[in-house]
């Protein structure tokens, strides 16, 4: 196994995200989506019928998962091991600036799909739904935090900022354009079974 | 050589990417049935595209409104609604397949510009002067089946404008025609919106790689890092007579590009970007490498190769100029 997985976090990081499960991130991610919901009801309308749907989202370059409902003010955001058997509607993984990509709108879900970069099994009528919400919802960090004017903006850029240089990292430590999409991943012979890939739409 | 572009928007923030991304015409549909992508958490309510199109109009582009699917017999209250709906939030036209529906917005709605749905699959002469003089249709997208020069001669036939796809998606057969969704999941886009409804996919792995079924057909099996497609049967790789291949329609992308002159001086009027289900990412990137290449053509100067540009978005890795180069002819 090497040190480093195509598109994923160099290993000196990865390993510094070793403890972030000892920390309250599931309960500070609660009350920042419920403070959201609050707000801008409009996204979760658009995830209808799915909003109690159990996504777990599993950042192939972190030890842990999150596992996220989408109820509006009701919302739960839980982190978990990555062995953790928990029942779940949908799995969706891939590299974690891959995923952050998907949730400010700067990546395209389904070129995502067709590079083999992320992987998502379960439900693909839920996948859709909340990935369109997403998609529309334009979300900035500030929106999260709840915090707006100046220090919002402070917020958003010092957060993108960090994650443009994440980016700018993982595709480097990958040899890939930081404009593309990470690069298909090798399957971890030390893994279980990979996740199952799906498409975030169809067409006629 | 003044070419519209015209593209595509599955939610508002899209409307909005497109538009500063230099779209002159975006087109959407509402959350329902009315329309040929109707995928959970896509589209418009009216108080959004009410909304979008203003939005639109300040920065001078046009919103299309896509009314395409075909009515359900005994139940035409929902196309109704929409188009009505399209009136009242100010759209610039909406995009129409059914006859009766061109037939009611002709009556009912005599102010509202008609461009003809690719779905209507109008592509002779005849058939196109017979939605223009019947319905007062002022546009035609062109069905997906033509060679440059075949658009070339038709359009010295007909007194409407034309719209030709560019980029995005490919339909193996004439749009509006297809029930390969419909036979295998019930649902098809001509008449709910929706071709492999998500809920109908599902996927399965083993140690050779991934199988893709669509409700209980087996459409594709793909190896672990080899690029994938959309999950309909038109895309699905089987095995006939011995051989494995993709044999309806390979996935890969439609990319233009590299035509866009030869199409202005065969008369089209506007072209078209596919991918209402696609995210603002890919609509951003596409209108914008494709108004580039526009405006350079313009003026004088070479494509900016768009091909290349945009390759990281099609479809399966691949892409092609489609039967606007009918090389097997």
């Amino acid at each position: 196994m090497t040190d480093h997985q195509p598109g994923g976090l160099p290993a000196p990081l990865r390993l510094l995200a070793k403890p972030l499960p000892l920390l309250p991130i599931g309960t500070v991610l609660s009350l920042a989506v419920q403070r959201l919901a609050a707000r801008r009801p409009g996204i979760f309308d658009r995830i209808g019928p799915y909003r109690n749907c159990r996504f777990r989202i599993a950042p192939i370059d972190l030890d842990f998962d999150f596992l996220l409902v989408p109820d509006g003010t009701r919302a739960r955001v839980d982190t978990i091991s990555r062995k953790a058997k928990v029942a779940s509607d949908v799995q969706i993984g891939g590299p974690l600036v891959d995923l952050l990509g998907l949730l400010d709108g700067t990546l395209d879900g389904d070129a995502l799909f067709f590079t083999r970069t992320i992987t998502v099994s379960g439900r693909t009528d839920a996948v859709v739904a909340l990935r369109n919400a997403i998609e529309d919802a334009e979300l900035r960090p500030a929106d999260l935090l709840g915090v707006s004017g100046r220090f919002g903006g402070l917020v958003d850029r010092a957060v993108l900022g960090g994650i443009d240089a994440l980016r700018r990292l993982t595709t480097a430590s990958a040899g890939s354009s930081p404009a593309e999409p990470s690069p298909p991943k090798s399957p971890d012979p030390t893994a279980g079974p990979a996740p199952s890939i799906t498409p975030f739409g169809s067409l006629p | 050589m003044s070419l519209e572009l015209v593209c595509p928007a599955g939610t508002p923030s899209a409307l909005r990417a497109a538009v500063e991304a230099g779209a002159h015409s975006v087109y959407c549909g509402f959350r329902d049935e009315t329309n040929a992508r109707n995928f959970p958490g896509l589209n418009f309510s009216p108080e959004e595209l009410t909304d979008g199109i203003r939005f639109a109009h300040r920065h001078g582009a046009k919103v299309l409104v896509a009314i395409n699917t075909f009515v359900r017999a005994g139940s035409p209250a929902a196309w109704m609604r929409a188009l009505a709906n399209a009136e009242a939030a100010n759209a610039d036209a909406v995009i129409l397949a059914d006859i009766a529906l061109l037939d009611h917005a002709k009556r009912h709605h005599p102010k509202l510009r008609l461009h003809l749905s690719v779905q209507a699959a109008a592509a002779t002469p005849e058939a196109i002067q017979f939605y223009a003089e019947t319905f007062g249709v002022k546009r035609v997208v062109l069905p997906r089946v033509l060679s440059v020069e075949e658009i070339a001669a038709l359009a010295k036939d007909i007194t409407v404008e034309t719209e030709a796809f560019v980029f995005g998606g490919l339909c193996p057969m004439a749009e509006g025609r297809c029930s390969l969704s419909s036979y295998a999941t019930g649902k098809s886009p001509n008449l709910t919106g929706v071709c492999s409804p998500p809920e109908h996919v599902s996927y399965s792995d083993d140690a050779d790689g991934t199988t893709a079924k669509l409700a209980r057909f087996t459409i594709e099996r793909f190896a672990p890092d080899e690029p994938a497609g959309y999950p309909t049967l038109c895309k699905g790789r089987f095995i006939a007579e011995g051989k494995t291949g993709h044999w309806f329609e390979d996935p890969v992308s439609l990319n233009a590009a590299e035509l866009i002159r030869p199409l202005a001086k065969a008369g089209v009027t506007a072209l078209k970007i596919e991918g209402r289900q696609r995210g603002k990412g890919y609509v951003a990137e596409v209108v914008a490498a494709f108004r580039q290449a526009i405006d350079a053509i313009a003026a004088g100067r070479d494509d900016p190769d768009t091909a290349r540009r945009l390759a990281g978005l099609t479809e399966g890795g691949k892409q092609t100029a489609g039967a606007y180069k009918k090389t097997w002819r």
